[in-house]
């Protein structure tokens, strides 16, 4: 039969009047001939159909529609198991795009599994970039990458007109093959040309920030672009699919490497700097080059280099990472919460997937007569698990595209996560086809799990005794052990994500007990960025001078302080120190710390108590001796049992300038609230300026009011200079503190209340069909004398023996699975006995009110009735 | 091929096509309708043979096939692979000598 045949086959209009067709014929010849001169016609017709090429389609589509009428007549059982799955799936699937946007979704470019990731490490640090002068000899030198990309993600002020107001957008530096090398196309214009990397001033914008600034058509082209005052001119356009190659920040322009120099207004030229290893490298393999042998040459340059520039390259080795290993390295934390989130939902789509398997358990009981007669008359046993199987695919798949809803209700709410900063942080959660296909094969995979152990135990039926038996089947007690099973797995799995949801309660609610160690009220806060208009270092220090003088006098306002970086804010700044006196592990020579220069009216401002010693006073100028203060963790860690006033510490380097330590702070928190204690380094701003730093402002009435005097005052004194990062410390506080913590509570919350939920259900379920199954032994026992309360105990004992089976093996599974659990929220006291104490005893009362409403059915039966039923 | 071969001589219909077979090999063919139909319909789809309703000589409708001209040229091809496959078997045969039993 030629393809073309086939495919008109395929048209059900055209199999159908074929089928007519023969029909009509046999009939004219069994006129002509008698039907029994003729032969088998069945099997003549059936070998026919055969010959049209679809017939394993047919019985597919008969089995499809066999398990929808099926399905239909208990539209119960179908809602129950689709509804369970899709809560799970849904959940899963959620959770799984919150991974994907975390830590696993590949890079939006050309094959993102050939792109990896070329660093530099120190013993100090793993996780080092490279400077130019390494990476242009590692480009010449390197013969394993088809090509080598390096870039830098910078902030930059941008103004779409020479008339619009500057405004701080994340920017990417790049090398002049960036977009070759990721294989991303401009979606209009050009990609740079080689000879664009040294100082050209020409940019490409994202789709976005075109669609932003100039509104469609190809008019952004050729436009010019004021970035940090210097007018560029943009020669094309990333396509709208390419957001860069960081997770959480996608830059809105890029421009060459070459006008770092004149972007920053630096007096040398960072690319020749060997000593800034501040470059991200991307490189591409060349076909048929394994990352082995990648990594094998990078040692061999690596060592080269280092031997030929000692003081830059001293004890940095290079190394090739893939995508997923550089994210891993950078954030191990996230790969600790993924890790638990993924594993608490996985736990729950096994609850449901039990719940499904039990339903079909029980509905195979009642549905063993038609498989007994569907078996006797010639099935194969094959053949009726395959309809089985059909029947579990197809609430399998409605369950996963349930799925995709609940996904979505859940994606949303995670889109709300956010981390407060000015250019906006990105957390890409989204319904994508990553996460259809996750919910897919989700979906597919439960379908095994909970489908084909019932439809195997089906098929076996033995159906002599089956049909004998008139559909009841026997109901001895060890027909429902593997159903006990699964519902004891089920509580003890359920138990195991509401000890999680607990443990993240009672951590939550430990932060929350948690100091800020710093004045959150009437503090309003701001950044902005004078370095960008080139102001000269003394330009910037006067500029800071005056606006703290002006803002000072401003109605309404209590206190004025500066900072490089406001504590829990996002971008912590570090410090390299050498503590006098410290022994170093072997093989490190410094060690890194926070830090932050601030100016006099800090710690009053922040209330930040100074527990010895003295504060940084305005005594403390650039000609004056250099003064530190460190936190008591900082004490502890480098100086313990010793005292720290009056000890040196060398900034920068071992030859750095060396300050004494005049006081010690006490130790807060700087990057999270559940956070390490960690050592914390504070330098006067006199004698250690910053090209940004942050004001802080107390009021003495509302903070936010001064928003906008404020605003007004950056302007007054210089128009031109961005102000971003406008708020109140408070707003600050709640979302880095309370909102992100809160959400994932609330996460974990409802996985636990989904997971109560199906085992709840799953408990109830298989005890009413117990008390369903034992209706004539209980009608005996009524009819003997047996009290309601004997009766309800009997069927409650049950419910409660398996809770109590489940909650046993869920206590160890537990305790198995705690250090998981903890990784999950470092730093908050997760094992808090009372939980330990209440879910369990929460999980048994629930039981008893699941098995409580059968076993009332049961005591409420009339033992006439009962025993007549038989 | 015995169906194309026994169409050579006109159109039939399905049942008149086995009849026609079983009288040619004088009964030694004995192929029953039922398992010649699907053949039939394999053969009409590959274009060989063409049907449409007639009526028969005893003045019912029926679906009569006839041969198509791809059918003839593949009679022909396949008839003189049975001619030079009977041949060579005929060689190898030959006159059955004296076998003693």
């Amino acid at each position: 039969m030629t393809i073309r045949n086939r495919i008109e086959y395929l048209w059900p209009a055209r199999r159908r009047r074929e089928e007519r067709e023969m029909r009509e014929e046999l009939g004219s010849l069994i006129a002509i001939a008698g039907s029994r001169e003729l032969g088998n016609l069945t099997l003549a017709m059936e070998n026919v159909r055969a010959t049209w090429g679809w017939t394993w389609l047919d019985s597919i589509l008969a089995d499809i529609r066999y398990s929808l009428r099926a399905l239909g007549r208990q539209p119960a059982f179908a809602a129950v198991a689709v509804l369970s799955l899709a809560l799970a799936i849904g959940a899963n699937s959620a959770i799984f795009s919150f991974a994907d946007a975390l830590l696993l979704r590949p890079l939006p470019v050309k094959t993102p599994a050939a792109l990896f990731d070329v660093g530099s490490t120190t013993p100090d640090n793993s996780l080092e970039g490279m400077s130019f002068p390494d990476y242009r000899d590692l480009r010449d030198k390197s013969r394993s990458f088809s090509g080598l990309a390096a870039y830098r993600i910078t902030t930059l002020a941008a103004a779409a007109s020479p008339a619009a107001p500057a405004q701080i957008r994340f920017a990417a530096l790049v090398s002049d093959n960036f977009f070759a090398v990721a294989g991303v196309t401009p979606s209009a214009g050009r990609a740079f040309l080689p000879d664009e990397a040294s100082a050209q001033p020409v940019a490409m914008v994202s789709y976005d920030f075109r669609q932003q600034n100039y509104a469609g058509g190809h008019s952004a082209i050729g436009s010019r672009l004021r970035l940090n005052g210097i007018v560029f001119t943009i020669v094309g356009v990333a396509p709208a699919s390419f957001t860069g190659l960081d997770r959480f920040v996608r830059p809105s322009i890029f421009v060459p490497l070459g006008m770092a120099q004149r972007l920053d207004g630096e007096p040398a030229d960072p690319l020749e700097d060997r000593g800034r290893h501040n470059l991200v490298v991307k490189g591409r393999l060349s076909a048929g080059v394994s990352q082995e042998s990648a990594q094998a040459e990078l040692a061999i340059i690596g060592a080269a280099l280092e031997r030929e520039y000692v003081k830059t390259n001293r004890n940095r080795h290079m190394a090739i990472r893939t995508e997923l290993q550089r994210r891993i390295l950078q954030t191990p934390q996230l790969l600790a919460l993924v890790k638990m989130l993924m594993g608490l939902v996985a736990l729950i789509l096994i609850i449901a997937c039990s719940n499904v398997a039990n339903l079909l358990l029980a509905r195979s009981r009642a549905r063993s007569r038609e498989i007994a007669i569907r078996l006797s008359i010639g099935a194969g046993r094959r053949r009726v698990v395959r309809q089985l199987m059909t029947e579990s695919l197809i609430v399998a798949m409605a369950g996963g595209a349930a799925g995709l809803f609940v996904a979505y209700g859940g994606i949303l709410l995670l889109q709300t996560l956010s981390v407060p900063s000015d250019p906006p942080n990105v957390l890409g959660v989204q319904l994508d086809w990553r996460v259809v296909r996750f919910s897919l094969l989700a979906a597919l995979g439960s379908c095994l799990f909970f489908g084909l152990p019932p439809a195997w135990q089906t098929a076996r039926t033995d159906f002599v005794s089956a049909l004998k038996a008139g559909g009841e089947g026997t109901s001895g007690r060890g027909r429902t052990f593997g159903r006990d099973v699964l519902v004891a797995g089920q509580i003890a799995l359920a138990m195991v994500v509401l000890i999680a949801a607990g443990m993240f309660l009672a951590g939550f609610r430990n932060m929350l007990a948690m100091p800020p160690e710093f004045r959150t009220d009437h503090l309003i806060t701001l950044d902005t960025a004078p370095a960008v208009l080139h102001y000269s270092p003394e330009q910037t220090k006067a500029f800071y001078r005056r606006l703290v003088d002006r803002v000072r006098t401003m109605p309404g306002v209590a206190g004025v302080a500066m900072t490089e970086a406001l504590p829990l804010s996002p971008a912590q700044t570090v410090v390299t120190v050498v503590p006098e006196g410290y022994q170093f592990p072997k093989g490190r020579e410094t060690e890194v710390a926070f830090g932050a220069a601030v100016d006099a009216g800090y710690f009053s401002a922040l209330n930040v108590e100074i527990k010895r010693g003295r504060a940084f006073t305005d005594h403390d100028r650039a000609q004056s001796r250099r003064v530190a203060i460190v936190n008591q963790q900082f004490a502890k860690t480098f100086w313990p049992d010793q005292d720290p006033i009056g000890k040196r510490i060398r900034l920068g380097s071992a030859d750095g300038p060396a300050a004494e330590v005049v006081g010690v702070a006490k130790t807060g928190h700087y990057l999270a609230v559940n956070e390490t204690p960690s050592p914390f380094v504070y330098v006067p701003y006199e004698q250690n300026p910053r090209s940004r730093m942050t004001l802080v402002v107390q009021s003495a009435g509302d903070a936010g009011a001064l928003a906008k005097p404020l605003r007004d005052a950056v302007r007054s004194i210089d128009g031109n200079v961005p102000v971003f990062n406008l708020r109140t410390v408070a707003t600050l506080y709640e979302s880095r503190v309370t909102d992100t913590w809160l959400q994932f509570f609330q996460m974990v919350g409802t996985m636990g209340f989904i997971g109560l939920a199906l085992a709840t259900a799953g408990l109830y379920g298989l005890v009413a069909y117990t008390v369903s199954r034992r209706v004539k032994e209980f009608g005996i026992r009524v009819a003997v004398g047996a009290s309601r309360r004997d009766v309800v105990w009997l069927v409650e004992r049950r419910g409660l023996i398996l809770s109590g089976v489940g909650i046993a093996i869920g206590g160890a599974l537990t305790a198995a699975a705690e250090p998981i659990l903890a990784a999950g929220f470092p730093g908050l006291g997760v094992s808090s006995p009372v939980v330990y104490v209440l879910v369990p005893l929460a999980l048994l009362m629930v039981s008893a009110v699941a098995s409580y409403v059968p076993a009332r059915r049961a005591a409420g039966l009339d033992p006439l009735r009962a025993l007549r039923n038989e | 091929m015995l169906v194309l071969r026994t169409l050579l001589a006109g159109a039939l219909h399905g049942y008149g096509i086995a009849k026609n077979i079983r009288s040619a090999s004088n009964e030694a063919l004995d192929i029953e309708f039922g398992s010649l139909y699907p053949a039939l319909k394999r053969l009409e789809a590959k274009g060989w043979i063409a049907s449409a309703w007639e009526t028969s000589e005893h003045n019912r409708r029926a679906k009569f096939y006839k041969l198509t001209a791809a059918g003839r040229k593949r009679l022909v091809r396949e008839h003189s692979k049975w001619a030079d496959f009977v041949s060579a078997v005929g060689r190898i045969m030959g006159t059955l000598p004296e076998v003693k039993g």
